[in-house]
């Protein structure tokens, strides 16, 4: 059913096979106008001719439903264009139902006129007095020939049956009849004569011919006689004791014959005519009406057909209207017209394909500025300096990850902050923000700074370049700020300076110091004991003092040396809290005044290193506090050790009077030092032992005091430490 | 008024279905009626090497090929004769199949009905219709087969039937003639046994 109705729906929407179904219906429908018009040789395909008609219509009709439901069932979902398919058909029906039921009414009068003029009442009662006449001249022929037939009878009475044939020949060439029969009461021929020689076996009456002589004595009436024309055939019973009958046939002379002929087949036809009337206007109106039928089934399919071909351009602008609003500009859009709708649709076409050219155009360089974007970023985030930008308005437009590592906070986050903001979210880094401001709010083109910044985790030295960004094809000016932490850098060069001046002093002032000794020495021996005792006095003091102070120096001096010349490490995997604990023991005896605590986490991994080193580093530290604490009663001092990132940190931590701020940014360098004895080597020589360990320190004021945080890879669980090539980094 | 009452009370036959049953009733026009055409009976006889068949058929007019006739329009009537094998699967084989047409019409200037013949061009003319249809439903030694075509052993029928052709009716009558149920004059197949003689 529904491939039927599919069938139906391709069908109806086809030209082709529809044109070729009222082509044929026409031809049809010409034949069936030929049959009913009786031509003999189209008359038999009548039947065949009415059955394909109706046939054809009914397929019509089915291709006229299936295209309605169609139209309905668009017109109900509000199909794009199915209102206006729907108002074009109603048209077109109207304009083809209205003059096509107009002709038809119009022919039907025509027809039942036509037929009727054909009869007319005198034609109708000429042809019946015709017959009449006709019927009555050979009524007079036939009375005639009965009188005849009868004085025949009377000269045959009595005559003997034996003599009978004779005696009939003779009357019948006396009277010229065509043949005389004489037969018995049952139709039992006895004697014959014929004129035609051919015909041995006469013309015999049948049974409606015995009866009527037997009831009225005679019997005439016309016989119309296969290839002998039209005869009179007359019978009477013979006067005598035996029935017999007597039969005479008359000829009729050939023209009376013909003419009666033409009067009959003429008033047969006629007749005929009139009887048919009724049937041959309604076969006349049945075949119009077929004809109304094609033309308004075929106009009503056509209208369908072309309504659809009107509307489909419509139809599909409105999709691809719909589709491009939808953000497709890929649909392509059938030309199925060449006229003004057809170059519409081809317009839209192009319209549509150029926006999708533009557009792919735009996505494509949106793709490549996203490339370049991601490749900028790439480099900025692999970059060691930081890199800060800034609009105008000194809000911060991009950081990259350099710049939060160096400055110590996540920057990422505060994108599109503005500088005051940033300075009161992060107290810390409002030195390095303030002194950016001032470069930043004059606009300077190029500008350079040293930021030294102090954090909790330690002093930072930072170098900014700043650059004023002109304003370029519409992207507003700013700023970018490139900066470095330079800490580490110049730190090692004060190290490598002060390691030279170490290596100088020792060379420098070691040599004299040995003579300077044994002269003084010398002096003291040689005029000590000769010398009045006045004099010695001053003599011993003097060189006393020389000798001391020459011991003094040579201490300092052999100080220096040890800090420039460093020995080489002697690792191995040693547990530090151990150490800690040993280098301790020595203090906690020594000295009442001062608490020391030991706190240390379980399962602390081991750390690679020269116990040597470490306890010297230890020394230091602690002698370091102590010294912090001297006059202060109630001493303390803790050494915490914990893990932390794969290293394991130190932390010493006194409750004394904290880092003398003066010298905070220079802890680690040589003669920082507040003490008023000391080479003020103590942390450099520290901060040198870390280092050669790959470690690192810092120091920070606590509430309480001063910390100091050591760091120290740790050894891996296998056996192996983070750092893959250990090694001493001491100086020769 | 009491049959209404009486009506209302016994179940009729819905409207519809009775409209159907005289739809059908005018397309499938019964046959073999009373005033119809009908074959009454039949007889073959082998004479000379030809089986020939005798028989009678009733036939009758219905009102208005009646009509028809008395108006000067020719009627013809066709006997069909076929002779069959049958088979016991399949369909029977046709071994002779002959049709004779007569063409009956009225004279009305001699007021006599001529019966023609179309197959040997033979006309009679009678009196009455009666006489004419009498004179034409009498078939006599009518031959229908040679001997020689038939097999001896084998058992076949003569199937023997009547009608009015309406294709041969002028094409105004026609579509009525199709459509009414008075023209559809048709005696059906009449059956009878050949038993071909050694």
């Amino acid at each position: 059913m529904s491939r039927l109705l599919a069938w139906l729906r391709r069908a109806s929407t086809s030209v082709l096979p529809v044109a070729l179904m009222a082509i044929f219906l026409l031809v049809s429908l010409w034949l069936l106008t030929a049959a009913t018009e009786n031509s003999t040789q189209f008359g038999r395909l009548h039947l065949l001719l009415v059955v394909l008609n109706i046939l054809g219509l009914v397929i019509l009709l089915g291709l006229i439903g299936a295209s309605l439901l169609r139209l309905v069932q668009q017109y109900r979902r509000g199909a794009t264009g199915s209102r206006l398919t729907a108002r074009l058909v109603l048209i077109f029906v109207i304009m083809a139902v209205a003059p096509v039921s107009i002709v038809f009414y119009f022919s039907l009068g025509f027809v039942e006129r036509g037929v009727d003029s054909w009869f007319d009442v005198l034609i109708d009662r000429a042809m019946d007095e015709a017959l009449q006449l006709s019927k009555s001249a050979l009524d007079m022929r036939m009375r005639e020939h009965l009188r005849q037939t009868r004085e025949i009878a009377r000269r045959l009475g009595g005559t003997e049956d034996a003599l009978l044939l004779f005696r009939l020949n003779e009357l019948r060439a006396e009277t010229g009849v065509n043949e005389l029969v004489v037969a018995s009461d049952s139709g039992r021929v006895i004697a014959s004569s014929s004129s035609d020689a051919r015909s041995i076996i006469p013309n015999l009456p049948d049974e409606v011919v015995l009866q009527q002589v037997r009831a009225n004595d005679t019997y005439v009436a016309l016989a119309p006689i296969e290839g002998r024309g039209l005869h009179a055939r007359v019978a009477v019973r013979l006067a005598g004791e035996k029935e017999r009958l007597l039969l005479a046939l008359y000829p009729f002379p050939e023209r009376v014959s013909r003419m009666a002929d033409n009067v009959q087949s003429a008033y047969s036809k006629y007749k005929e005519l009139v009887y048919l009337r009724e049937p041959l206007k309604q076969t006349f109106s049945f075949t119009l009406f077929l004809v109304l039928l094609v033309s308004l089934f075929s106009a009503v399919w056509a209208a369908f057909y072309f309504a659809q071909r009107l509307v489909s351009p419509i139809r599909i602008l409105a999709i691809g209207t719909r589709a491009v609003a939808a953000g497709n500009y890929q649909k392509r859009l059938p030309v199925t017209s060449n006229d003004e709708l057809g170059s519409l649709v081809q317009s839209f076409s192009e319209m549509t394909h150029k926006i999708s050219a533009a557009q792919q155009e735009a996505r494509r360089s949106r793709r490549q500025v996203e490339r370049e974007r991601a490749y900028l970023r790439a480099v900025l985030g692999r970059l060691s300096s930081g890199v800060l930008t800034l609009d105008r308005d000194l809000t911060l437009r991009a950081v990259n990850a350099a710049a939060s590592q160096i400055l110590g906070a996540n920057l990422e986050h505060a994108t599109g902050r503005g500088l005051h903001r940033l300075e009161q979210e992060q107290p810390e880094l409002a030195i390095f923000f303030r002194a950016l401001r001032p470069h930043l709010e004059h606009a300077e083109v190029e500008w350079h700074e040293e930021i030294s910044l102090n954090r909790s985790s330690g002093h930072r030295l930072l170098t900014c370049h700043g650059t004023h960004l002109p304003e370029v094809e519409g992207i507003p000016a700013g700023f970018v700020v490139v900066f470095e932490d330079v800490t580490a850098l110049v730190q090692a060069q004060r190290d490598a300076a002060w390691g030279e001046v170490a290596r100088r002093l020792a060379h420098e002032i070691k040599n004299p110091l040995t003579p300077i000794q044994l002269s003084a020495e010398r002096l003291r021996r040689r005029y000590l004991q000769r010398m009045e005792p006045a004099d010695a006095e001053v003599l011993d003091r003097a060189t006393h003092t020389i000798v001391q102070q020459v011991e003094a120096l040579q201490e300092m001096v052999q100080a220096f040396s040890e800090y420039a010349q460093t020995p080489r490490l002697e690792l191995c995997d040693l547990e530090l809290g151990k150490l800690v604990d040993e280098v301790l023991d020595l203090y906690r005896g020594n000295d009442t005044r001062v608490a020391f605590v030991l706190q240390q986490q379980t399962d602390l991994p081991r750390v690679k290193a020269d116990p040597g080193r470490l306890r010297q580093l230890l020394h230091n530290l602690i002698r370091n506090a102590i010294d912090s604490l001297a006059g202060r009663p109630g001493g303390r001092i803790a050494i915490s050790l914990y893990r932390r990132q794969g290293c394991v940190e130190m932390a010493i931590e006194d409750n004394g009077p904290g880092i003398p701020a003066e010298i905070f940014d220079k802890l680690f360098e040589p003669y920082a030092t507040t003490k008023p004895r000391g080479t003020g080597l103590g942390l450099a020589v520290v901060k040198r032992i870390v280092e050669e360990h790959m470690g690192s320190l810092y120091a920070e004021n606590t509430a309480h005091g001063a910390r100091l945080v050591v760091r120290l890879p740790a050894v891996e669980q296998a056996g192996q430490t983070t750092s893959a090539d250990l090694r001493a980094t001491g100086s020769a | 008024m009491p049959e209404q009452t009486h009506s209302t009370l016994t179940p009729r036959r819905r409207p519809t279905t009775r409209a159907w049953l005289a739809l059908l009733l005018c397309l499938f026009p019964l046959t073999g009626q009373a005033q119809g055409f009908s074959v009454r009976d039949t007889r073959t006889s082998l004479e000379d090497g030809v089986y020939r068949l005798d028989a009678r058929l009733k036939l009758q007019l219905t009102a208005q090929p009646l009509e028809a006739l008395k108006n000067g329009v020719p009627l013809q009537i066709a006997l069909d004769i076929e002779v069959l094998r049958p088979r016991r699967y399949l369909w029977a084989a046709e071994v002779a199949a002959l049709e004779q047409r007569f063409e009956l019409r009225y004279h009305a200037l001699t007021e006599r009905y001529e019966v023609h013949n179309l197959n040997s061009g033979a006309r009679h003319s009678y009196y009455s219709l009666a006489s004419a249809l009498q004179g034409l439903g009498r078939i006599r030694g009518l031959p229908v087969i040679d001997a020689r075509l038939l097999d001896p052993d084998e058992h076949y029928l003569l199937n023997l039937g009547v009608r009015l052709e309406i294709d041969s009716l002028p094409v105004p009558l026609r579509m009525r003639a199709y459509l009414s149920g008075d023209w559809w004059l048709n005696s059906g197949w009449y059956s009878r046994d050949l038993r071909p003689r050694p």
